[in-house]
């Protein structure tokens, strides 16, 4: 700076300090009629600085042309952001020529961003390229890469706003390549683009330095994220999602709530892809981090305040959100491992459980490879706690009753501290689905059950949690909820029934049942039926007329109930003639119904496909039942 | 099965007319109705078509819109939670779908809504006494806000000291009274009483949005009119409910990223990356849970879906070229906002099935089979 003036240097620095002020804090307090009012003053500022740098270049140029290497600087290349290069050819960063090229090139970032806030797309877009070109000419150093790696996310968020994903993709990914190759062969902590302007005793620290320049690339992996998202890149979208979530927190730059929040909402993810040991890193990461923003404030001290009451409002549901990720997790591993080990009638098929578990001692070996190889989140405080979090669950399919009860359990206990939050005066949708949620969980353990008296406590647990809110709701408000619980009740009973008459069959010897079964049994058995029609009626006017035709969402569930009510009616136990005639003529009705409504909608057959075959045969052979019925019947009178 | 029976959205896809500074500008327009439910629109990447339950084209007036919606209020006033959901950039017609005109000589839904209320109870006063009430809220910078209190006080107050505000709430308990918490209700005996009370809380919401400097596009109106009606013959009380929301901004009411192409930037290096959680809930359309995020307006319209079967949403998009960023967004949005219905097929034979199969092999070859059909 020999040949500047230092007051003149001062002056420079002093604008850029305002105009950084006027940028970010002045901005914020101009009127809505006048928005930009400050941005453009900031601007004419910027405007200034690079004239004055542009006349103390034209004043020295002659001398310095060259650069300290000897090397000319490159021919003009085209600058399409594809170039992976900077670390070749070019003046050294740190020599004059590339520290005015830095300086230059940090003027028309900021007029780029000044313009791109200030919606004049095009001539932000101008600026930034600028910016590119003038950096272009230096090797990549620790005076220019954090430039360098700023200005390449700004024309990628540029780019991706005129819907140029490709190219967006294109600055992105250098950026990353490049802060990866700057780190591999220097790593020194970058001077800040806000230091071009500073006086020596404002310079930053290293830490600060190595603090903002991480931030950079971690916003670069945030907007890679976003872009191969809309690229359709899923997958990828997700692992730069991790990455993002995972700089956070090693770089501590997060909000405790947020972040858990985002963890959990990844998990989900991972679920869907059948990856549970990450879903349930970040499930567990994300319960010791939200723990991290705080105690819950007291209700006394929410009655207070009105900031106290939020925050309180605030953790407690974030909190019980998690919860309700944790009980998908627990349901879906419980589900896909159902999937895995049922047979072709929905039973536990042991051949294929031996083989499972005799795969499984393999797979416990790669768990350990995998976990190391996987991203994994925390910082030196968290890693532990977040792994003693993680013993508590599987991640692996449980194999046995003991296994899926233990994950049961987990989701079990996931669920009342959700309920505590999501409560039915207030959060009726919520709550019920975690009730449903609940239910399921019970469906599936019961999967693993052997003992078919247990199992069939297990639905009835079900039943009773279900039941008394079936009944309670609005039939009007909560149609849709209600026609769903209907469903799963007539199932649920359905189930029970089966299992009290597979007992009772084993118990005893002989053929017959005794009373109390068969009571039993047809309580059931009428019960199940009852919640199918009830859903049928569910669908019916307000005049309490049947619809003519079913609308497309009800269509395969109703002629399933109907296929159900039929079958049922069926299997009801009785001694007494009139009776069982009304039980198979009610049965034979409701089959008729379902060949009827195909025939007269052809479309509607492929809803039901099973049912309507089966309904046919019913159709065709039930009437023979009758009649010998009937005959009976005449021949005792 | 029935987990995959979720709530359904109908939703209405109406096309405004070219409007004055569009037909000086002589730009092309872009968006076709090609039938009663389809709608394409021509983008630099192709022609893309979309479907919905209704389209409504520019002719289409508002006499032609409200038909297909007055069936709806007919059944907020037989007991069910209806909702009408308008959405649509600035300028695409939105506020003429719901309100209507200044003059009022082309009413919206809304005044629409408030005079076929009073028309059927009038038709039915002799059978049934009515109880008529409303909250009016706008939700922005995710708070509910009473429309009804004055915002001039309250606005200064909060400027001050950060958001003091009395919190209004929006609860539901399982009989379906939703009840607006911390807001006044109040009671109307006519649908000009009705309109009144309306244009009161839109006055108050104009104030409220400069003092508090927010960008109007951020402002969402929810207007909740509550109808009691009880039977004069048996005593009975049934409570409908008809809530009509005027979703503004539709950038913000999408926050799931349907500016598909648009990145959400964090230009300061210190604002957090707070479209994160965005992106990764899109990232799969079958997302087990979705946590809520500090998104008010996604919990008020997930509230108002859930067991519910009357929902209507009304997207509003511009014919021109000049919109056609807009437009696509709204009509990406408006397809994902209708719920998918699966019906997974179960590869795996029911029990049922299975048994009945083996029953009907024994009627049919002629065994007996007794009244225990195992």
């Amino acid at each position: 700076m020999a040949s500047v003036n230092s007051d003149e240097w001062r002056a420079i620095c002093d604008k850029f300090t305002n105009a950084q002020n006027l940028t970010d804090v002045e901005s914020r307090n101009d009127p809505e009629n006048d928005p930009y009012r400050s941005k453009y003053k900031a601007r004419e500022l910027l405007r200034e600085i690079y004239c004055s740098l542009k006349s103390f270049d034209a004043g020295e140029g002659e001398e310095e042309s060259g650069g300290e290497s000897g090397e000319q600087p490159p021919t003009e290349q085209p600058v399409d952001g594809q170039r992976e290069d900077g670390f070749g050819q070019g003046f050294s960063g740190d020599s004059p020529a590339g520290m005015r090229a830095a300086k230059l090139g940090a003027v028309e970032y900021y007029l780029g961003v000044n313009h791109v806030d200030t919606e004049e797309l095009s001539a932000g877009q101008e600026h930034l390229m600028n910016c590119m070109k003038l950096l272009e000419r230096c090797r990549v150093s620790s005076e220019n890469v954090s430039l360098f790696i700023h200005v390449k996310n700004q024309l990628g968020i540029l780019w991706a706003g005129r819907d140029e994903t490709e190219m967006a993709q294109g600055f992105l990914e250098t950026a990353e390549s490049m802060y990866q190759r700057y780190m591999k062969e220097d790593g020194s902590p970058p001077t800040d683009m806000t230091e071009y302007f500073t006086s020596e005793e404002n310079l930053l620290t290293h830490q600060e330095r190595t603090k903002r320049f991480e931030l950079a690339y971690t916003h670069t992996m945030y907007y890679l994220a976003q872009v191969y998202k809309n690229l359709g890149q899923t997958e990828r979208a997700a692992t730069y999602c991790h990455s993002t979530l995972q700089r956070q927190l090693q770089l501590n730059q997060f909000s405790p709530m947020e972040w858990a929040l985002n963890a959990a909402t990844l998990s989900q993810y991972y679920i869907t892809k059948g990856r549970y040991m990450e879903g349930r890193h970040c499930l567990s990461a994300a319960t010791v981090i939200s723990g991290l923003a705080g105690e819950v404030p007291s209700e006394a001290a929410a009655q207070e305040s009105e900031t106290e009451s939020e925050r309180r409002e605030h953790l407690r549901q974030k909190r019980a959100e998690i919860a309700r990720c944790w009980i998908k997790y627990c349901l879906n591993l419980l589900q896909d491992s159902k999937k895995l080990l049922e047979d072709n009638i929905g039973e536990l098929d042991t051949d294929r459980q031996d083989e499972l578990k005799r795969a499984r001692r393999r797979e416990e070996e790669e768990e350990e490879k995998g976990r190391k190889s996987a991203l994994l989140f925390g910082s030196e405080d968290t890693f532990d706690s977040i792994a003693s979090l993680e013993e508590k669950v599987l991640c692996l399919f449980p194999l046995d009753f003991t296994e899926a009860r233990s994950v049961f359990l987990v989701g079990q206990n996931y669920v009342t501290q959700a309920k505590e939050y999501f409560q039915m005066d207030g959060y009726v949708t919520d709550h019920i689905e975690i009730l449903q949620d609940h239910s399921s969980l019970f469906r599936a353990l019961a999967f693993f059950e052997e003992d078919l008296e247990r199992r069939c406590k297990m639905h009835k647990r079900r039943v009773d949690m279900l039941e008394p809110i079936c009944n309670d709701l609005n039939s009007q408000y909560y149609l849709l909820i209600r026609r769903q619980l209907m469903f799963e009740l007539a199932e649920t009973y359905n189930e029970m029934m089966d299992l009290k008459l597979t007992l009772a069959n084993r118990q005893a010897d002989t053929q017959s049942l005794d009373n109390h079964t068969i009571k039993k049994f047809n309580n059931l058995c009428s019960a199940s039926a009852k919640y199918f029609q009830m859903f049928l009626d569910s669908l019916c006017s307000p005049e309490g007329k049947f619809p003519e035709v079913l609308e497309e969402e009800v269509l395969r569930p109703a002629l399933v109930a109907r296929f159900r009510v039929a079958r049922l009616h069926s299997r009801l136990i009785s001694s007494v003639p009139p009776i069982q005639l009304e039980n198979l003529n009610r049965s034979l009705e409701n089959y008729k119904y379902v060949v009827q409504y195909c025939e007269a909608h052809p479309e509607a057959a492929g809803a039901a496909e099973t049912e309507l075959e089966l309904s046919k045969e019913m159709v065709g052979l039930l009437p023979l039942k009758i009649n010998r019925l009937k005959a009976r019947m005449a021949a005792n009178n | 099965m029935v987990e995959d029976m979720k709530g359904k959205i109908r939703v209405f896809c109406r096309i405004r007319p070219v409007n004055r500074t569009e037909a000086a500008q002589g730009g092309a327009i872009v968006v076709d109705k090609i039938d009663e439910f389809s709608v394409t629109i021509e983008t630099p990447r192709g022609q893309r078509e979309f479907q919905f339950d209704k389209v409504f084209s520019a002719e289409a007036s508002q006499e032609d819109l409200f038909h297909d919606t007055n069936r709806l209020i007919q059944s907020a006033i037989d007991g069910y939670n209806v909702c009408i959901f308008a959405y649509g950039q600035t300028g695409s017609g939105k506020t003429f779908t719901m309100v209507g005109d200044k003059e009022q000589k082309n009413p919206g839904i809304m005044p629409r809504s408030f005079n076929a209320i009073f028309e059927i109870i009038r038709e039915n006063s002799a059978k049934f006494e009515f109880k008529v009430s409303a909250y009016m809220l706008e939700l922005y910078n995710d708070r509910l806000q009473d429309l009804f209190v004055s915002q001039a006080g309250e606005a200064h107050a909060q400027t001050q000291s950060h958001g003091q505000a009395r919190r209004v709430e929006i609860k539901r308990n399982r009989k379906g009274v939703v009840f607006a918490q911390g807001a006044e209700t109040k009671e109307a005996s006519s649908a000009q009483e009705l309109y009144a009370l309306f244009q009161q809380a839109c006055a108050n919401r104009h104030i409220s949005a400069t003092k508090m400097n927010v960008e109007s596009s951020r402002s969402h109106l929810i207007v909740g009119i509550r109808v009691e009606s009880k039977n004069l013959t048996n005593g009975s009380v049934s409570t409908g409910k008809l809530s009509l929301v005027d979703l503004a901004g539709s950038e913000r009411a999408a926050k799931t990223g349907a500016k598909d192409h648009q990145l959400k930037e964090a230009n300061s290096i210190n604002k957090s990356l707070s479209a994160l959680g965005d992106v990764i809930s899109a990232l799969s359309a079958e997302l087990p849970h979705v946590p809520y995020r500090n998104s008010k307006l996604t919990q008020v319209m997930q509230d108002s879906l859930g067991g519910n079967a009357k929902t209507l949403m009304i997207v509003n998009i511009s014919p021109s070229e000049f919109n056609l960023d807009e437009t696509l967004t709204s009509l990406i949005y408006a397809t994902r906002v209708k719920a998918i219905t699966n019906n997974a097929q179960r590869n795996v034979e029911s029990k049922e099935i299975a048994q009945l199969k083996e029953v009907i092999m024994k009627l049919r070859s002629g065994q007996s089979v007794e009244d225990e059909d195992v």
